[in-house]
């Protein structure tokens, strides 16, 4: 396959995973904008940081919705969090399930809270098989030519 | 002109920037547009302060990131040439309205600029930071235009 085509499949499958709504694409070109010469491979190591870290948050959560009575107010905290680097890597579907279990906080439903974080937990999983994907085809097809990149 | 009116009400930056300016008023991000200016960034979390230090620098700033509101503190009682701290306001252990507070304790209100950071979609937010003597606010997540323009509009004030 020659870099055309690869470069090609690279951005067909990013244009994919903004049309399905998985990734922002105003935020995460933002991230793609920063990637230079100096930082090859800026985007895969933040959304790796992200993924490493949050790990700890989802820990957290899950804990936090375990214990009896649940303290919305912790859980709100971390949820915040989380809906904010999630937030900073476009993960729009995972920040939209955020916004919701924070709703289900405020309002001290722990049932709503529950159910939505199965939800949050899919898409965070979905998003990061998407994105392996996505940075394998990447480094597969090599640095773009930065003056040749689609728009 | 719409900066001054922008300027009257609110600052350009509540909200993402590119959904409130036409493109004929977008003024283009050139590289290394604020070369050399030193800055202080404090955001406790790894992902956003990353990206955010990555954004200020290819805007050619001087960045220390650091991860707490005391970690700020102490970098700007050993540093004075640092120009504009940029504050994430929802900190655990010391936010970033203490910080602030304590920052225009001892200093001048506009040396250094502070300017905050928040996903909040508050009203009075930026009346809260006003207040406490901060210099501008930026919506999260950061756009570079966004913290650009922001960065533009707190440095022009001083003159």
């Amino acid at each position: 396959m020659d870099r055309n085509q690869s470069h090609r499949q690279v951005a067909t499958m990013k244009q994919s995973l903004f049309d399905q709504g998985y990734l922002d694409h105003e935020q995460f070109n933002q991230l793609e904008e920063l990637q230079d010469d100096a930082n090859p491979n800026f985007v895969e190591e933040v959304v790796t940081l992200y993924y490493r870290d949050s790990a700890r948050l989802v820990h957290s959560i899950e804990q936090a919705l375990e214990k009896s009575p649940i303290d919305f107010n912790k859980l709100d905290s971390y949820m915040h969090q989380f809906r904010g680097s999630s937030s900073s890597i476009g993960a729009k579907k995972v920040k939209a399930e955020c916004s919701l279990f924070r709703e289900y906080c405020r309002a001290g439903n722990g049932e709503g809270c529950m159910r939505t974080f199965q939800q949050v937990k899919k898409e965070y999983t979905a998003l990061r098989k998407k994105l392996e994907t996505f940075f394998q085809l990447a480094r597969q097809a090599g640095p773009v030519d930065r003056a040749r990149r689609p728009k | 002109m719409n900066l001054v009116l922008r300027f009257q009400t609110r600052p350009l930056s509540i909200g993402r920037s590119s959904a409130f300016i036409t493109s004929s008023e977008q003024q283009p991000t050139t590289p290394q547009q604020f070369k050399g200016l030193k800055i202080v960034l404090a955001d406790d979390d790894n992902v956003n302060r990353t990206v955010t230090k990555k954004l200020l620098e290819k805007l050619g700033c001087e960045v220390t990131a650091v991860a707490s509101g005391f970690e700020c503190l102490s970098t700007l009682s050993s540093e004075n040439s640092v120009r504009v701290v940029i504050l994430d306001l929802q900190m655990p252990e010391m936010d970033g309205f203490e910080v602030a507070s304590r920052i225009r304790k001892f200093r001048s209100r506009n040396w250094p600029f502070i300017i905050a950071l928040t996903a909040s979609a508050e009203d009075n937010i930026w009346e809260r930071c006003l207040q406490l003597g901060m210099n501008g606010v930026i919506r999260k997540p950061v756009l570079l235009q966004g913290m650009a323009e922001e960065l533009r509009r707190v440095l022009q004030v001083a003159g």
